[in-house]
């Protein structure tokens, strides 16, 4: 039986000839970044051999790796089988990341007489947020955060969904086992850094996407990921925790947020309730920005929704030199047209490696304002320019295509931004296509509100810039942080505020964009910058 | 206007996106009394063959093409009457649609338009196409190529059965099983055994170019 030995985690584990690396890696809990779950797409399951016997090297993951990587050895674990024993180092893992706790908490009415602690929880589908929340005073004790373990069978929702679909009911059992692991590993350390018996946890209040929310429960998911996209359950779900996997009282409740459709979860909706969509006075615009774009536009006396596939780009996926948000990653830029210089700004000043996601659309809102990209989407040809235009300094025009050069080792490519054009497009079409829907025009929204982990690092200048929003809007976005966990804190405190969040999921409106009249029209022309 | 300058005129007007001017000189091409199919081949085609050739290069985009195709249609329902009834025996024939449990069809509608513009005959299905239904129609029709579109890793599963029914009905070897999309990949197309993939639709039009001039392919389809 051959043995993998990872140098960088110290694990020595025994496979059958011919398995599939990252299948053993995933199988073991070795971490190993893979957006894909497997697929060949992604290029992201990077892995050094260092020494033994692996099988050859396919084209097509070839064609994923740079000349250097493959001479020092970089593989793609997910097209690779080991043969004989052999010793890889696996990439760091990177959790170090900054999750969004607070946000805004409305005055609510809180039940009163009760005891014990409870906990609220958003489950994202890369990061998990918690706050312990102690009864008598409705205060929030401690928070916390990890990372969703989830993601060892994917990045986003539908690679899960895929894996529910390939695994069957092991691959529902392997993902709520995941996530549930997570959370207990948290509330078992809150529990014991706040000297707190986690007997004295009497219930739990949940809000996660339509996905998240039924993996957690171990409902089959499968049904969300293919067309007409309808989950098992939208209405909340009250179940006994233990019962359920969760620590805590025996008798402990689990109580997860309803669900407006498929695609617009009991994230959104606790959103829509924190932000008081449908008391608001003046015209909304509730958007929570990730792989999907979820939106909500309240006025006029309705409340619509809908859902757009914006894809991985804008955090930083399918992007050439897109890298986490670690020290080195580009976050801002200024780009000098006289001089002909990139002004690069990196998290932790270091020296520039690539750019990480909120930094990509502060780049693409230079590359237009510059007139670097045209409305198109097009990088301006140096031809087209004249002999002293300074800006020909930083165009990149080779065999592979055009680009611009933002530092020594860092450039954004023609394909990054169409990427970041798709991206845009759908959200655009997403926001056009409800303002229509609630006969507005741009100017009748009163406020554009920005929920979610993502979106706080993104600047109204670059929101609007970069096109995903309409440049009149920018003087009217506020940013509302993690609406998710706040709702979900005060479903946690309050059955008045759980009988109304019920309500209200029956109220708001949703509809499949992709589906909608003449969208293929107003898709291609939200994707001009 | 000569011929040849009236023929440019109207692969201009594609190129540039511009209806009105594809329909002016159509019609003027018409009125001069040049044959239907003549100006098709002659104006829109070449026309459109710069359009996939901007797109290419990456300066054209998703949004150019479609709109370069809407100017295109135009000339072709204007021209469509005025075609000869005589049908060419060598077309290929292509069946596209997205498969079953994905509704996003933007992809296939582009590599439909460079299929069509490269002179296929195709039968679009749409999208959420079940199974079976694609090879019914590529049965039906006689096609060359059935061709699988998906934007979602959830459904990609499909393009597969679509393999495996093929077999099971000992259809595998009469049509080129080509599939695309964002999560699909060429090792996808490995293990499941299809013909092609391709990463874009021009490049997937070259590559179904390619698969017809294949010997193999051709004498086998000689004997048909």
């Amino acid at each position: 039986m051959p043995e993998i030995k990872d140098i960088t985690t110290g694990k020595k584990i025994e496979c059958n000839s011919g398995e599939n690396l990252l299948a053993v890696l995933q199988k073991n809990k070795v971490y190993v970044n893979n957006a894909c779950n497997g697929k060949g797409t992604c290029g992201k399951c990077k892995v050094k051999v260092l020494n033994g016997d692996v099988s050859e090297m396919s084209e097509a993951e070839r064609k994923m790796l740079t000349s250097s990587e493959i001479e020092s050895g970089i593989r793609l674990s997910c097209m690779v089988e080991a043969l004989g024993d052999i010793e890889i180092q696996t990439e760091n893992d990177t959790t170090a990341m900054n999750v969004l706790m607070s946000g805004y908490i409305p005055d609510f009415e809180k039940d009163s007489n009760l005891t014990g602690y409870g906990v609220a929880i958003d489950i994202g589908t890369t990061t998990v947020a918690l706050s312990l929340v102690e009864f008598s005073t409705g205060k929030i004790i401690a928070e916390s955060s990890c990372m969703n373990a989830q993601r060892a069978y994917g990045q986003d929702v539908l690679t899960r969904i895929t894996y529910e679909i390939e695994e069957g009911d092991k691959g529902i059992a392997d993902l709520k086992k995941a996530i549930i692991d997570s959370i207990n590993a948290e509330v078992n350390k809150l529990c014991a850094t706040n000297n707190i018996d986690v007997n004295e946890i009497i219930s739990y209040s949940i809000a996660g996407n339509c996905t998240m929310t039924h993996m957690v429960l171990g409902v089959d998911a499968r049904s969300i990921g293919k067309a007409p996209y309808k989950p098992i359950f939208l209405d909340s779900q009250t179940r006994n925790a233990v019962d359920s996997g969760f620590v805590g009282s025996k008798d402990a409740t689990l109580y997860t947020l309803p669900q407006v459709s498929g695609y617009i979860g009991g994230d959104i909706l606790a959103g829509a309730y924190v932000c008081d969509l449908k008391n608001k006075k003046g015209n909304s615009f509730f958007l929570d920005i990730g792989t999907n774009g979820e939106m909500v536009l309240s006025g006029n006396g309705k409340m619509v929704s809908c859902s757009c596939a914006a894809g991985p780009a804008l955090e930083g996926m399918n992007i050439t030199c897109g890298m986490p948000a670690l020290p080195g990653a580009i976050d801002s830029v200024v780009i000098d047209k006289e001089e002909g210089k990139a002004k690069v700004t990196t998290i932790g000043n270091e020296a520039p490696k690539g750019i990480c996601g909120s930094g990509i659309l502060e780049v693409m809102s230079e590359l237009i304002r510059s007139e670097l990209v045209k409305p198109t989407g097009a990088f301006v040809k140096s031809s087209k320019l004249s002999e002293d235009d300074k800006r020909r300094d930083l165009l990149i025009e080779d065999e592979s295509g055009s680009g611009c050069r933002l530092a020594e080792t860092v450039s954004v490519t023609q394909k990054d931004v169409r990427q970041i054009q798709l991206a845009k497009g759908a959200i655009l079409s997403g926001f056009r296509t409800l303002v229509n829907k609630c006969n507005m025009e741009d100017k009748d929204i009163d406020e554009v509100i920005i929920a979610g982990q993502f979106g706080s690092h993104l600047s109204a200048k670059a929101l609007t810039g970069s096109g995903l929003l309409p440049k009149d809007l920018e003087n009217k976005i506020e940013y509302v942080g993690n609406t998710s966990k706040t709702g979900a804190y005060m479903a946690l405190m309050s059955g008045k505020v759980r009988s109304e969040m019920e309500k209200l999921a029956k109220e708001i409106e949703y509809f499949e964009l992709a589906e909608s009249e003449n969208y293929e029209q107003l898709f291609v022309e939200c994707m001009r910058f | 206007m000569d011929t040849k300058e009236l023929y440019e005129k109207i692969a201009e007007g594609v190129v540039e996106m511009e209806e009105d001017t594809v329909v002016e000189y159509c019609q003027k091409a018409l009125d001069e009394g040049l044959d239907a199919a003549d100006i098709i081949r002659e104006g829109l085609i070449k026309g459109m063959d710069e359009v996939s050739r901007l797109y290419e290069t990456g300066e054209y985009f998703l949004p150019e093409v479609l709109t370069a195709s809407y100017a295109l249609n135009e000339g072709v329902n204007l021209l469509k009457p005025h075609l000869k009834k005589e049908v060419a025996t060598t077309l290929v024939k292509v069946v596209i649609g997205v498969v079953e449990g994905d509704t996003h069809d933007i992809g296939k509608n582009l590599v439909k338009i460079m299929c069509e513009s490269a002179g296929f005959e195709v039968y679009d299905m749409g999208r959420d196409v079940p199974i079976d239904d694609f090879i019914d129609k590529a049965v039906e029709v006689d096609a060359d190529f059935i061709c699988l579109s998906t934007l979602m890793t959830t459904t990609m599963q499909g393009m597969k059965d679509v393999v495996e029914h093929l077999k099971e009905r000992g259809l595998r070897d009469r049509f080129k099983v080509m599939i695309g999309g964002g999560p699909v990949s060429q090792k996808f197309c490995d293990e499941i055994g299809a013909d092609g993939y391709s990463a874009d639709a021009a490049s997937c039009v070259r590559k179904m170019k390619e698969m017809m001039a294949e010997k193999a392919w051709n004498s086998r389809n000689q004997k048909r």
